[in-house]
């Protein structure tokens, strides 16, 4: 073997370069335009994808990929062009017709033509960052057919018309137009929106103004709401079936506008048929339909609401200030009940609860009952009316409901310590009179007020219960002691504390011998076992049951005031008696003699004293003398009247000086525990927080607030600050 | 004694009376009294006061009362309603009109920096002067209250109250004065609180008789407010 030498090998590279055939390219785009033509001549079956794609591979791999993008897109618009010439020439209802075929057509050559040029897009595309195939396919659509001047306006028209027939009741095809706009929106949001969106809402907006003004014309408000409802279905209908979702609130908000805000005075205030009348007819659907609809816009609830408000103020005021409405209190807070009552109805049935509504009608009834100074009286007036005779056989539950409306009614009046003032009156009347229907339906409300007002308020009325439980073992306890008063008539004392019950001042009269012995006995007793206490007989809140025989053998019970007794007494041992020899005997001041003689010898029915003259009032020169013809077909015959009324004027005045001296105190302590606690504070923000303070109880007059500090200030309570008058300072 | 008393100057002279009228005293212990004090008042009343005097019980003994004001009035050559009499009362810081105890009387003759009547009536016009300094007439103002007012009293009577007012507000004119001094006593009939009184004074000084700066919700006392009702009432100012 001879010596070989080793030799490495190498691979070179070509010597030569290889030329690409300069027309390689030309030939390679040839072929694929071709195959593009086939496509769009939906011939395409014969093609390779496969050698399609790997021709438009080589292209962009030779770094041709510039010639094919420029390529395609030259082919592609040619092709397009020809189809929107196509298009163009379409006659009628073909119209769109034939521009959704070759949308679809388009959109499978699309398909299939990024398929082919995959490897472009993903490279050459990339890295040039070009539009991709598909979007530029769009976009080339869109500007050659969509935007193509002879399609542009006559397809917004055509669609626009479409809408248009469907409105005005045609039936038309919804699925062609839902492809025209699907197909809007496929191009771009921008699209849907400049090429049609917008034109839409415009058109819609001319037509709603058009129908709106008509409707307006000639509908009745609770029509026109039924169409405008209609409408604002259709319309959310109409998105739902061929327009992009997005729609729906932007051609609602046109409906809304056009239909509702731009005539949303003219349909609440319309004469006949607003929204006044349909408060006071009970139009729960209408209002509803309101409700709903106006509640879409911009201050459509708040409308609304103000024209409620103000009529319920106005209407309130004229129930409140009618006199003839005040002539009955029972009535007159059952008209406040009633109207109450309804707008509950009005506002859960029809307004969904809605709680600025609530507090809307809330502040209204709170502002014209309060126009009314007599409401407190009447409120209290109406709980007597139900606790005498009203709640009598009504269930338990039942009469829940009523004392908790009266309570609502309550809870609106700014004069609180008024009503705590005739309630308390009228209470007494019923206890000492034992006129209550239901004790526990007394007790039910004095907890009510309790829960509402605290405490102080109730605290008094629950010490009245309390000393009609105590009188009740008090007598029994007399009665035990004293046996030998079981014979002879009988007495029945209350005991009251002074504190608890209306004060009343001690009028003077005579009893007749017998009670006054009795009385003594009684005293006597109680004091015996209270000492340190003082007696004082209440002649003017008293009863008798006296027992009558008149001339012809007639005999009745008669229930009679006090008063009342010692007057008939006197008969025992007069046959005539003159007014002067009757108020000498009785010592019974004269107005409240000659009330008492008016309903003994003036009332027809109840006439058990005769008097000369015969006339109504009472003369000081009249005779009287028992009536013996009187007659009656009950045995028992009741004389006296304890009943609660309403008050004369004076009685009124006097009231209303009582609860005012009442303020005082309490304004005073209201000053004296705010200023302690904040040592300065100036003018306004007293008033202020004195009213705020005050506020359970009644609203307080800023002037007596004023009176009241200048008299703390005199009193060396407060002082003015030095340098500015109008702080105020706690003096220590 | 006679004789010196001839040769005594007419200012010692009249220091002489000064003395005698306000103390009491005899002519002899006067002239004693000034004599060892170099005739200089205030040291001879201090001296005449701190001698074991025969005293009655009467506490007004150390006072000048009615009389003596009166007397005192005349040296000074004023008539006793003089409006500069309130302003010698502040100086004093008298208590009560009509009486000045003996701290008070020297205590204003020292705060006027005088010792004798004589120049007590040269610092009249001064004192009248005084009123018509802002700051000092405010103090004057409502010292004159509780001056003015009977002792015990927590308020001023009306009538009293208006003549006080009448005479200030001749110093510093006040042209709804009158209408205030009508407005009471046809509307009000009842003593002046302390209150109302300072009030008044700011109420002339801060409101235009117009009314056109008056504050309804200014704190002012409830009668000015019905003062200002009144007004409007009578049409003495338009709404």
């Amino acid at each position: 073997m001879s010596n070989q030498k080793k030799r490495n090998f190498q691979i070179e590279a070509f010597k030569h370069r290889v030329v690409v055939d300069p027309k390689y390219a030309d030939k390679t785009w040839q072929i694929l335009e071709r195959a593009i033509h086939q496509i769009y001549n939906q011939d395409a079956s014969g093609l390779s994808f496969e050698e399609l794609y790997r021709n438009a591979y080589n292209m962009v791999l030779h770094k041709f990929g510039d010639k094919l993008y420029t390529g395609f897109i030259a082919t592609m618009t040619a092709h397009l062009k020809e189809k929107s010439k196509l298009i163009e020439a379409a006659q009628g209802g073909s119209f769109l017709e034939e521009l959704n075929k070759k949308w679809n057509e388009q959109n499978k050559a699309l398909e299939m033509i990024r398929d082919i040029l995959m490897y472009m897009d993903r490279t050459y595309i990339e890295s040039t960052k070009k539009p991709h195939v598909h979007p530029m396919g769009l976009s080339l659509w869109r500007d050659n057919v969509v935007h193509s001047p002879k399609i542009h306006t006559r397809l917004l028209n055509t669609l626009l018309d479409l809408v248009h027939k469907e409105r005005t009741g045609e039936v038309i095809d919804r699925g062609l137009v839902r492809n025209v706009t699907k197909m809007f929106m496929d191009l771009g949001e921008s699209v849907y929106q400049d090429d049609f969106e917008k034109p839409f809402l415009d058109a819609s907006s001319e037509f709603y103004k058009v129908e709106s003004q008509e409707f307006i014309e000639s509908c009745d408000c609770g029509d026109y709401l039924k169409r405008a409802e209609k409408r604002l279905t259709e319309e959310i209908d109409r998105v739902g079936h061929y327009l992009d979702a997005k729609s729906e609130d932007k051609i609602t908000s046109v409906v809304e506008k056009e239909m509702i805000a731009n005539h949303m005075q003219r349909l609440v205030h319309m004469e006949n048929s607003g929204l006044v009348t349909m408060l006071l007819n009970d139009k729960y659907e209408d209002l509803g339909r309101m409700y709903n609809l106006f509640r879409r816009v911009t201050n459509g609830l708040a409308t609304v609401r103000d024209v409620m408000t103000s009529h319920l103020r106005e209407m309130g005021k004229q129930l409140v200030t009618d006199p003839e409405k005040s002539k009955d209190p029972v009535e007159f807070v059952q008209r406040l009940l009633d109207e109450r009552d309804k707008y509950d109805k009005i506002i859960s049935t029809a307004f969904g609860n809605d709680k600025t509504f609530q507090n809307a009608s809330n502040s209204s009834f709170e502002y014209f009952i309060n126009l009314n100074a007599r409401s407190p009286e009447f409120i209290s007036l109406f709980v007597d009316d139900k606790l005498r005779k009203g709640l009598k056989g009504i269930a338990d539950a039942d009469v829940e409901v009523v004392l908790d409306k009266v309570m609502m009614l309550f809870r609106y009046l700014q004069e609180k310590d008024v009503f705590e003032k005739y309630y308390k009156q009228h209470l007494a009347k019923r206890l000492l009179s034992g006129k209550t229907v239901s004790d526990d339906a007394e007790k039910s409300l004095i907890v009510k007020l309790k829960t509402e007002c605290g405490y102080q308020f109730t605290s008094k009325l629950e010490g009245m219960f309390t000393d009609m439980k105590t009188s009740e073992d008090t007598m029994r306890g007399f009665y035990g002691s004293h046996p030998e008063l079981s014979e002879g008539p009988t007495l029945i004392v209350q005991v009251l504390t002074t504190g608890s019950w209306p004060t009343q001042p001690a009028v003077p009269c005579n009893l007749p011998a017998e009670v006054s012995v009795l009385c003594e006995k009684f005293r006597s007793y109680y004091l015996g076992t209270h000492t340190g206490r003082r007696l004082s007989w209440q002649t003017n809140m008293g009863t008798a049951d006296i027992k009558a025989i008149f001339g012809k053998g007639q005999k009745h019970e008669l229930n009679v005031s006090t008063f009342q007794m010692c007057v008939l007494m006197l008969f025992n041992n007069s046959d005539r008696l003159s007014y002067k020899e009757i108020e000498q005997a009785t010592e019974i001041p004269a107005p409240d003699l000659k009330r008492c003689l008016q309903s003994l010898a003036c009332v027809k029915g109840k006439n058990v004293i005769k008097k000369e003259p015969m006339s109504k009032d009472i003369g000081e020169e009249d005779l009287f003398c028992v009536n013996d013809k009187f007659t009656s077909k009950f045995y028992k015959v009741k004389i006296g009247t304890v009943v609660a009324q309403k008050e004369t004027e004076p009685e009124k005045q006097e009231t209303r000086q009582r609860v005012e001296e009442d303020r005082k105190p309490q304004i005073e302590a209201a000053i004296v525990r705010i200023m302690k606690s904040r040592k300065i504070l100036d003018h306004n923000n007293i008033i202020a927080e004195v009213t705020k303070q005050l506020q359970p109880r009644f609203l307080a007059n800023p002037t007596e607030i004023k009176k009241r500090i200048e008299s703390l200030i005199e009193r060396d309570f407060l002082e003015r600050d030095n340098t500015d008058r109008k702080l105020y300072r706690y003096l220590a | 004694m006679i004789l010196c008393q001839h040769k005594l100057s007419r200012s010692n002279r009249d220091k002489l009376q000064q003395f005698v009228a306000i103390t009491g005293a005899s002519d002899k212990n006067a002239l004693q009294a000034l004599k060892a004090s170099d005739w200089q008042l205030e040291a001879a009343f201090d001296m005449f006061y701190s001698q074991p005097q025969p005293r009655s019980n009467d506490p007004y003994s150390d006072m000048i009362l009615a009389e003596g004001i009166s007397v005192l009035c005349s040296d000074l050559q004023v008539e006793p309603q003089d409006i500069v009499t309130l302003v010698l009362s502040w100086h004093m810081n008298a208590a009560t009109a009509c009486e000045f105890s003996k701290e008070e009387f020297f205590g204003g003759l020292q705060a006027l920096g005088v010792d004798s009547i004589g120049k007590l009536q040269e610092k009249l016009s001064f004192m009248r002067s005084e009123l018509k300094d802002e700051q000092k007439f405010h103090e004057i103002y409502n010292f004159a209250f509780g001056w003015a007012k009977e002792k015990g009293q927590k308020s001023l009577a009306l009538d009293t109250a208006i003549g006080m007012w009448q005479l200030l507000f001749a110093e510093r004119e006040w042209p709804l004065v009158n209408h205030w001094c009508d407005f009471l006593q046809n509307r009000h009939n009842k003593a002046i609180s302390k209150d109302t009184w300072a009030q008044l004074l700011e109420f002339a000084r801060t409101v235009d008789p117009a009314l056109s700066n008056y504050d309804a919700e200014g704190a002012w006392p409830y009668l000015i407010d019905e003062f200002v009702e009144y007004l409007y009432d009578k049409s003495v100012v338009e709404k």
